[in-house]
């Protein structure tokens, strides 16, 4: 086995990135944008190895946490940052909306589900994209998977809404105002931080 | 000083990493076991594992996309 | 400092560094197209659409023209074809084919209750727990607490059935 660079390679696929932009440009510059983004969210998940699966799952399996405390660092960020971007948005008349979903039975049962789905599958979704990009077959094989299990959820949903019920969304700050809102969620991130500190040095024992 | 090795090739994580912890059970310290993996979050993620808990570990990237670990078991 | 610039194209970047670009770029996201980041609803459509192509229902009216216009489409492509590229950065890219029979097994479960945990929670990681906790929906949390307790169940389905 040898280690070869392998910039020419790389050197077509930019070019390759490079046509591709300037295709969608003709189209519109919204999709030509969020392309590039999620080009830099691909190439950060995949350089970073940042997953979600990890950070869930390895403090029960492994007792590491390391993942654990960036994606609570990734909502400590977000949290304030979707505020404080709804906000400006509001003042400037720009439309933006939040993810504010119902829920009800469906959404812990969907939950359950994707938890035990992604242990098995090496990945959330996330996951499976990036390491399809890096090369894995096991994640290809998933994500035919997801295909398919998509499929079978989006004609399910109406049965689990009509047999349990749904709950209209609830946004917090407008029940409890936008600071107290973004007050309380960190508060809670950060006892999840000290709950995972703990627990690191829990795991590690004495040494 | 005696050199072991496990075959993690190609497993999805965090299967690498229990197989690991269990092998080290076996060993006395100031034993080496060699591990490779094709798996980038695998390797990172043994190497982050065997520093928290006073391993010594060596990661070379042996060929394209290709880690090769070498850990010294340092403690109980 | 030569150091830090192999590592900027070779990785790996810390935890935290990816934690902090991911939130900036989750950001843009959001700013870009006025609606958050979500994966799995695309991949509904593209699961409708693929079916059907495929003769196995005839009532959906969604077209591919439209799904090459939908955001959604571009998020998934970027993030497969962004990965790709930092492998190619790194030198690192190559095929990684599976070791064992169980293991496809696994990742056909796995995606299959993936996707259909996703579709009827109306979510995933990102674009629930992520993007439902950035958006202050209590749904977020409620989904968070679920997969955790999925995550529990589905380790103890691996330690029994794949190591």
């Amino acid at each position: 086995m040898l280690k070869k660079s392998q910039w020419k390679l790389n050197l077509g696929f930019s070019f390759f990135i490079l046509f591709l932009i300037l295709l969608l440009i003709q189209v519109s510059l919204q999709l030509t944008l969020v392309f590039a983004v999620s080009l830099a969210i691909g190439f950060t998940l995949q350089k970073s190895r940042f997953c979600f699966t990890s950070a869930f799952r390895d403090p029960l399996l492994v007792g590491v946490t390391n993942l654990t405390q960036a994606v609570i660092l990734l909502l400590v960020i977000s949290v304030p940052g979707f505020a404080i971007a709804a906000a400006i948005a509001d003042m400037a008349n720009y439309p933006l909306s939040l993810y504010v979903s119902p829920f009800g039975v469906h959404t812990v049962i969907g939950g359950i589900l994707f938890g035990i789905g992604m242990v098995l599958a090496g990945g959330c979704s996330s996951g499976v994209l990036m390491r399809i990009g890096e090369g894995f077959a096991m994640q290809m094989i998933a994500f035919v998977g997801l295909l398919i299990g998509a499929f079978l959820g989006k004609y399910s949903l109406p049965f689990w809404q009509t047999s349990f019920g749904e709950v209209p969304g609830i946004f917090l700050p407008d029940k409890i105002g936008w600071l107290p809102a973004v007050a309380v969620q960190l508060f809670i991130l950060l006892v999840l931080w000290k709950v995972t500190r703990w627990w690191q040095k829990k795991q590690n024992g004495v040494g | 000083m005696a050199t072991f090795q496990i075959d993690i090739w190609g497993e999805m994580c965090p299967i690498p990493l229990i197989k690991t912890e269990r092998q080290l059970k076996k060993m006395s310290c100031g034993d080496v076991l060699v591990l490779e993996t094709d798996h980038s979050c695998t390797s990172r993620g043994i190497v982050l594992w065997a520093r928290q808990h006073g391993h010594e570990i060596n990661e070379k990237e042996v060929a394209n996309g290709i880690w090769r670990l070498e850990l010294t078991k340092r403690n109980n | 400092m030569k150091d830090g610039l192999k590592t900027i194209y070779k990785g790996p970047w810390s935890y935290w560094v990816g934690a902090v670009i991911l939130a900036i770029l989750n950001i843009l996201v959001l700013v870009i197209r006025q609606v958050p980041w979500g994966i799995t609803t695309n991949i509904e459509a593209w699961s409708a659409w693929l079916a059907k192509v495929l003769g196995l229902i005839q009532n959906e009216d969604i077209t591919f023209e439209q799904l090459m216009l939908s955001s959604g489409t571009y998020l998934n492509l970027g993030v497969i074809l962004g990965a790709f590229w930092a492998t190619l950065a790194a030198s690192q890219a190559r095929f990684r084919p599976v070791k064992d029979k169980k293991f496809v097994l696994s990742a056909i479960a796995g995606g299959l209750l993936m996707g259909y945990g996703a579709r009827i929670a109306k979510g995933c990681n990102i674009g629930l727990v992520l993007n439902g906790i950035a958006s202050s929906s209590l749904s977020g949390w409620i989904f968070t607490v679920a997969v955790f307790i999925g995550v529990w169940l589905g380790s103890k389905i691996l330690l029994r059935f794949l190591l």
